[in-house]
């Protein structure tokens, strides 16, 4: 169910409706049934993945601290996975087909996870814990690295060994990506960890901590929420507050915006010039990726924007996902400024153990680069997010050792700062561009084509065509470049504009300090922009990670 | 609750509010029909209060632009010609409707031919184009029969139908202020700033089903009794109206150069089970076989102006013994 469909709007309508009319129980038990409704829209069958998860990671997070539990109680709730695919399978939801193969492993679970859980038991004291943790984090990391990762790794290896000569002649299955996997085992792991390291205490209340990790505003592209900040909020009776309503409505009016007007109509241009087939050039490429940069950020903020406003119609809050991150002076700094949650949570729960910076300064660069790749991989299992995230780390590590850079990410003068952020925004849109090509060849591409400035009318752009191009007719120039380039600016410009406004608090819908007129009239006219843009449900960049 | 809603929340619903009485109260009327997709009655037919008619669009697709008068003058032989793309042509000059009247046109015989054709109409939404025609007194209707474009009727049938509804889906586009943004959006910005590359990136879907839909035999039986349906429909009216129909029918070119062939898909057989008096059929595969045609070709169904010149042609030369009375 994506946040642009009629169903969503539906169903917070619906939710919101009844939410504030029911005791504080009865909230739980809304949102953890809408929130399973919002996600078994996708694929129903992935509840059961999902389900599971909660299960192993609630009672490997309660032996960790509070105590044994009844193993019959463990059965059962380990037994439910299973039921619910043999019911997907003889109700036939949705039609898809649950093939015995699907249904095994979730009909293994209970067996499996009660004798894991019988025998970490034995384990002597000292050692339970960690056998806890390393019970929960290797069944998220075995989870997400089979259905995120296994068919890129098969199909490397087979590719590897069709180099050395060795034709294998596998078939090898293709694994469905189920939505949002990444951020919830992100969420779920980050819960265990932080019980393990006593950062935060363990919940013993299944359906509270169920409606936590399945949260519909934030269940499949974050942010990606630490237990300390929301469980309190989920614990607590939520009281009903005008300017929290006012907040979401305000959220959700900014977060359409960038994501319909902004994101999906920059998307065409971008789709274009990263098609396969599209034979670009050096202002395509250009137009291309800038156009891009804008797309993932409409779309990505708009989406965290969107899950913000929703939870805050709920009396929840989220966490800040995006700071204005194109104002960024260096990489460090963009980094505090994109994709927050992920990158704090690579920051604790990566970087740090690593050692951090506390090594010496080969030690810290090792595990900065380290940490970007694996965020990098994070995103996706293909070798251009590897190399997006190497990218990162090498650009961290060369602010780091190039003293004029690292001065400029941290310059305060006017100059210097618009400097900074110039050269950030250049080196992220080489960023996008890796991260953007299907391929390494495409990617190869990508920027051969800076040396080829003619356009597709045979108008040349490069060194003595200057000339020519004026004295060609402009409306071949226009065909080729300027009008798409007009359409970007039309859909860009608006949203440069409200961050300019912005630029102070870092956050585009606060605009408190504007004459409320002022506010009522733009809001309308975002209003329009977003009700003429509406050709249907485009899907958001970040369910696929 | 009252509290939660602001002075600044007030304004927006107010402008709104505005803004949709405005556009109801004085826009209304221009909008009407635009969002049927291809299936308003009127068809894309204006009437000016002149007595002018000026034939604009139907759904999301224009008619070339053309202005008639809605009164057949004394003595002109009116040529219609409804059908889809292929008798649309690359214009309007270079359309077989205007070559047909201006070979048809002469000392006594004064001719005008209306291009009555949108890209991707089936046997359906010509029929409503047909059935309008029909109210301007022509002398003679060229029906050119074509079934492929029956997938995208059926669907913008369903889209219609739809449309009408109150799926909460189309909720927004109930507001003719939206419906204006929008269209004004599409038209003004997205058709005139984005290259046709991009645009047809928009209706890869479409295509694809489109595609998928091609390959199912019963599918294209289903369709050729579809036309075949409304083609009696057709005729049925102008008998009705005493006009004299041409079945023009469809070709497709296979293979390219000189091992190029014609391939009719069974339209000739079945235009010519209709022929009656009042009812002929010319079909493409006879007047372009035996010639080098694939130079005529755009693609497998387009023709270019030369094409169009020698089909018109063909088609003055079989209705001139129609024409040539000139007491209508």
């Amino acid at each position: 169910m994506s946040f642009t469909s009629w169903q969503f709007a539906a169903l917070l309508i619906g939710v919101f409706a009844l939410y504030w009319r029911l005791p504080w129980r009865g909230r739980t038990w809304l949102l953890l049934v809408s929130s399973y409704i919002f996600y078994g829209a996708w694929d129903a069958r992935f509840l059961a993945l999902h389900f599971t998860t909660t299960v192993v990671d609630f009672y490997a997070a309660l032996a960790m601290e509070k105590g044994r539990v009844p193993l019959r109680q463990v059965a059962v709730m380990t037994s439910l996975p299973a039921l619910w695919m043999l019911f997907c399978k003889f109700a036939r939801v949705q039609n898809h087909d649950v093939a015995w193969q699907h249904l095994a492993p979730a009909i293994a679970l209970p067996v499996l996870f009660c004798g894991l859980y019988t025998a970490l038991w034995r384990v002597p004291d000292q050692r339970r814990r960690k056998a806890f943790l390393l019970l929960s984090l290797g069944s998220n990391l075995v989870v997400l690295g089979f259905f995120k990762y296994f068919n890129f790794f098969a199909d490397s290896l087979v590719q590897i060994l069709a180099a050395l000569g060795w034709k294998t002649g596998w078939t090898l299955p293709h694994i469905v990506l189920p939505v949002g996997i990444s951020f919830y085992t992100f969420q779920a792991m980050s819960y265990t960890i932080d019980v393990y390291r006593g950062q935060t205490k363990s919940v013993a209340d299944f359906p509270l901590f169920a409606a936590f990790l399945s949260f519909f505003p934030q269940l499949v592209a974050g942010p990606i929420e630490r237990t300390h900040q929301m469980m309190p909020q989920f614990e607590k009776p939520r009281v009903w507050d005008p300017t929290a309503f006012q907040r979401g409505g305000r959220l959700l009016l900014f977060g359409l915006f960038k994501k319909v007007f902004v994101g999906d109509n920059c998307a065409l241009l971008a789709n274009y010039a990263f098609a396969a087939d599209t034979p670009l050039n050096g202002p395509w490429a250009l137009l291309g990726v800038l156009a891009f940069a804008v797309q993932i950020y409409g779309d990505f903020s708009g989406y965290t924007d969107i899950a913000r406003g929703s939870a805050q119609l709920l009396g929840f809050r989220l966490n800040h996902n995006f700071r204005l991150p194109y104002f960024a002076q260096g990489p460090s700094d963009f980094w505090r400024r994109w994709h927050i949650t992920l990158s704090s949570w690579f920051r604790d729960y990566v970087y740090i153990p690593l050692g951090g910076n506390r090594g010496g300064t080969f030690a810290t660069l090792r595990n900065l680069g380290l940490t970007m790749v694996l965020a990098g991989l994070w995103h996706g299992a293909n070798w251009t997010f590897i190399l997006w995230g190497a990218y990162h780390g090498a650009l961290l590590i060369i602010y780091r050792l190039v003293p004029p850079l690292h001065a400029l990410e941290s310059a305060k003068s006017r100059p210097r700062v618009l400097l900074g952020t110039i050269v950030m925004f250049a080196l992220t849109l080489v960023g996008w561009a890796v991260f953007r090509c299907g391929s390494l060849a495409q990617l190869g591409d990508w920027f051969a084509a800076f040396g080829h400035w003619q356009g597709t009318s045979g108008i040349g752009w490069s060194k003595p065509a200057i000339g020519e191009v004026l004295a060609a007719p402009l409306a071949n120039i226009a065909v080729d470049w300027l009008k798409p380039a007009l359409w970007f600016a039309i859909h860009a410009l608006p949203l440069a504009l409200l961050q300019f406004a912005a630029r102070r608090s870092g956050d585009e819908s606060d605009n408190s300090a504007w004459p409320w007129p002022v506010r009522g009239i733009i809001y309308v006219l975002m209003i329009l922009a977003i009700v003429s843009s509406t050709s249907g449900e485009v899907e958001f960049i970040y369910f696929q990670f | 609750m009252h509290s939660a809603f602001t002075k600044t929340f007030l304004l927006v619903i107010a402008i709104l509010v505005v803004a949709e009485i405005a556009m109801r109260a004085f826009w209304s009327r221009g909008l009407s029909g635009r969002f049927d997709y291809g299936y308003h009655p009127t068809a894309g037919f204006v009437e000016k209060p002149n007595g002018g008619l000026e034939l604009v669009r139907a759904g999301g697709r224009r008619f070339h632009r053309q202005l008639y008068i809605q009164k057949k003058p004394r003595g002109l032989f009116r040529i219609m010609v409804v059908g889809d793309s292929v008798p649309r042509g690359p214009s309007l000059a270079e359309a077989y409707s205007t070559r047909v009247a201006e070979f048809v046109n002469g000392p006594g015989i004064p001719a005008e031919g209306w291009n009555l054709c949108l890209p991707g109409y089936g046997a359906h939404r010509c029929h409503i184009v047909l059935a309008q025609a029909l109210k301007y007194q022509p002398s003679l209707i060229i029906r050119h029969v074509n079934n492929s474009n029956e997938y995208e009727d059926e669907r913008e049938w369903r889209r219609s139908q739809d449309f009408q509804g109150w799926h909460p889906k189309n909720l927004l586009m109930k507001s003719l202020l939206v419906r204006r943004l929008h269209e004004m959006k599409t038209e003004g910005v997205f058709w005139s700033l984005l290259p046709e590359k991009i645009r047809a990136q928009q209706g890869m879907n479409d295509a694809g089903a489109k595609i998928i839909a091609m390959t199912d035999e019963k599918q294209i039986r289903a369709w050729q009794d579809r036309v075949r349906n409304f083609l009696k429909e057709d005729l049925d009216l102008c008998r009705a109206a005493g006009v004299p129909v041409l079945l023009v029918t469809q070709v497709r070119m296979r293979g390219t150069g000189k091992s190029a062939t014609l391939d009719d898909s069974g339209l000739d057989d079945l235009a010519r089970s209709f022929v009656a008096p009042g009812v002929d059929v010319l079909t493409m595969k006879d007047v372009f076989s035996g010639t080098d045609f694939a130079p005529l070709f755009m693609d497998t169904a387009h023709l270019n102006g030369r094409g169009h010149e020698i089909l018109a042609r063909a088609i003055a030369e079989k209705i001139t013994p129609v024409a040539n009375p000139p007491q209508r």
